[in-house]
């Protein structure tokens, strides 16, 4: 069974087997590429379209057939011929036109050719320059200044994009050549299967010598990886220059401070821009000022330089002129970027291993007062960051706060830091090296987002949970301010921490309720209590009832 | 070199009677001027777009219906006289090339 397409070809419908659709299509493709552009080319593909509509027909009648098979397409592309050689006739035509077109080039981002959004690409058609240079143009501006992104972002949304054939001829000045890509990809994957092939007549060769375990498993080796690394460094460093120029844009942000607004990646308002060439120091406040951070800064430049570098290669090959030493340029890249990589891990596994072991320090505070207002107020909190270096300290925003009842009379705020290091005495230490300010005047009490370190102590996942307890009876306001310190308050009626602020809560032995809130049903929660109470007790009645009511009827039954 | 004479031959066929691209192709074919059919379409689109050809559609008993092409006035006129040029042309080629020359 063999599952067929059906193509409506010049009004007539035609079956084609999958193999046959496959090899009819990409001849059409072809077709349309070349003929597209000219002046009447859409009637000439329709002519074409139903001459093939012809063939086809009388294959079939021929040979009294259903389905088009390969053969009858490969019949079709030899009577017409391929692309190339019914253009022959009309070449002069072509030319003229690409020359007088020349003269009107046009800026285009080009889709083709695209890394982003195709603006570089663009603009070296227009300048008629190398690709290569526009990227490292936009590299070096985007690196050190941040003003490639911006400049980047703008051309984005103001170049078109070269759409139709006809633009793409007036970016370049030239037809659209897609066999140069086509051909190169084809000359990789044949290169890996020639490279896999050997390898199996290589292996079956020495199957019967003595030792020939040893280098049969050698040569598997060196072969596999030989074609591994072949096709992966050519096809795969699309995405590690990706990758890499993610990498590479927070972490060369981090290096050099780049400046723009607040970017917030992954939820994490961990970059803060404000307009100085100093601001960022993430990197410097987990790695410190040693040779921790030396290496990773080097480490990332020289893994850069890898995709950076197989950029080019790529590029200069897809445009079908190889560079001349594209090979040293490779080997050399990739070195860069083992070397670089090997900085990193290094580097990575050294910071990871200061996060090895967590540890908790607690203190309390105890708290007068029966009624109180928080309020997080008590220093201004910079927006968007979750920790930040600033003089000597480290400015770490992990606070977290809840309320729960007390145990005993007393109004408590209980204090949990938490801290990680290579050992536990290193992370008990750094658990120690909190400040975190309070401050109680009259009833006001005044937290804070964030609380600091001392610098040298380094960003290792400190961070601080609070646990408010209040005996009940005790009343709290919550200011609006403490939105963000709020962290699951569980309370009576099940609300949001962002809905709880702005209200005044009571502790009631059944924990905390609104008194306040006007939509609330259970304002007035003494007189729910007693009747709670007093449905509670008129079923317990019931339920003595009924046991009396059963044991006397056993007892009857016994009896009996 | 080709070019302008398969134009030349295209409007001779027509010259004599209307056809179909096919039968153009045919006529072409045998006389070995073309190799792959594709060439043509262009070239009959040119010429029906510069004046010289029309067509009308015909139902064809298998497969689509087809375009029947005929010369159009102008493209009588000048198939006549590309017909002229032609034979001046092959004359002086004939007398160059049959010519002894005197060196």
């Amino acid at each position: 069974m063999n599952k067929t397409i059906n193509i409506n070809l010049a009004g007539i419908i035609f079956h084609l087997d999958e193999a046959a659709y496959d090899a009819f299509k990409k001849y059409l493709t072809q077709v349309k590429n070349a003929l597209e552009s000219q002046e009447g080319g859409a009637e000439i593909i329709a002519d074409i379209e139903a001459r093939i509509a012809e063939l086809f027909s009388m294959r079939l009648e021929e040979s009294r057939r259903e389905v088009i098979s390969v053969d009858d397409v490969s019949f079709v592309t030899d009577t017409l011929g391929s692309p190339e050689e019914f253009q022959d006739d009309s070449k002069e035509f072509t030319q003229t036109k690409a020359t007088s077109n020349k003269t009107k080039k046009r800026l285009f981002r080009n889709p083709e050719e695209k890394f982003i959004g195709g603006v570089a690409s663009g603009i070296a058609a227009y300048f008629g320059t190398d690709v290569v240079w526009i990227r490292i143009l936009f590299l070096i501006l985007l690196f050190f200044t941040g003003i490639g992104f911006i400049t980047y972002v703008i051309l984005w949304a103001v170049i078109p994009e070269a759409k139709t054939t006809a633009q793409k001829l007036q970016m370049r000045g030239e037809p659209v050549n897609l066999s140069n890509i086509e051909k190169s990809v084809k000359e990789e994957l044949d290169g890996v299967k020639e490279r896999f092939g050997r390898f199996r007549e290589e292996s079956k060769g020495t199957q019967n010598q003595i030792g020939s375990l040893l280098s049969r498993f050698g040569n598997f080796i060196i072969n596999v990886l030989e074609a591994i690394f072949g096709f992966i460094f050519k096809f795969f460093s699309v995405i590690l220059i990706v990758i890499g120029s993610i990498v590479g844009f927070v972490l060369l942000m981090a290096l050099f401070g780049v400046i723009a607004s607040t970017w917030n990646i992954g939820g994490f308002d961990f970059i803060t821009i404000d307009g100085t060439v100093l601001g960022f120091n993430a990197a410097e406040a987990v790695l410190g000022n040693g040779i921790d951070l030396t290496l990773m800064r080097v480490g990332t430049l020289l893994a850069l330089l890898f995709p950076i570098l197989g950029l080019i290669s790529l590029i200069t090959r897809a445009a079908g002129r190889p560079l001349a030493n594209g090979k040293i340029l490779n080997v050399f890249g990739g070195i860069s970027f083992f070397v670089g990589l090997a900085f990193l891990l290094y580097s990575g596994g050294q910071v990871a291993n200061t996060f090895k072991v967590g540890a908790t320090e607690m203190s309390t505070v105890e708290l007068e007062g029966q009624t109180f207002d928080l309020r997080a107020d008590l220093l201004e909190s910079p927006e968007g960051f979750l920790f930040e270096i600033d003089d000597d300290k480290l400015r770490i925003e992990n606070v977290r706060l809840t309320i729960k009842k007390s145990f005993d009379s007393t109004s408590t705020l209980v204090l949990k830091h938490r801290a990680r290091g290579k050992s536990n005495s290193d992370a008990r230490n750094r658990a120690g090296q909190f400040d975190y300010p309070i401050k109680q005047t009259g009833g006001v009490l005044s937290l804070n987002e964030y609380f600091t370190v001392p610098k040298e102590a380094l960003y290792r996942g400190q961070e601080l949970r609070a646990t408010l307890y209040l005996p009940v009876g005790t009343e709290i306001f919550l200011d609006p301010s403490v939105e963000n310190l709020l962290h699951d308050v569980e309370n009576f009626h099940n609300m949001w921490d962002g809905e709880m602020i702005g209200h005044t809560w009571k502790m009631e032995r059944r924990g905390l309720v609104c008194i306040d809130c006007e939509d609330v049903e259970y304002y007035n929660t003494e007189q729910v209590e007693e009747q709670i109470e007093k449905l509670e007790e008129s079923l317990e009645e019931d339920i003595e009832r009924k046991i009396e009511e059963l044991e006397f009827e056993i007892k009857r039954l016994k009896e009996n | 070199m080709r070019k302008g004479i398969l134009e030349y031959c295209i409007l001779g066929i027509l010259d004599s009677s209307d056809a179909y691209a096919s039968d153009i192709i045919s006529k072409l074919k045998e006389a070995k001027l073309i190799v792959v059919e594709g060439t043509l379409y262009p070239l009959l689109t040119r010429l029906k777009n510069a004046g010289l050809l029309e067509y009308r559609w015909e139902e064809s008993t298998s497969g689509p219906p087809r375009k029947y092409y005929s010369l159009s006035n102008t493209g009588r006129l000048f198939q006549a006289e590309l017909k002229m040029t032609w034979e001046e042309l092959q004359e002086a080629v004939k007398i160059i090339t049959t010519t002894p020359t005197e060196s």
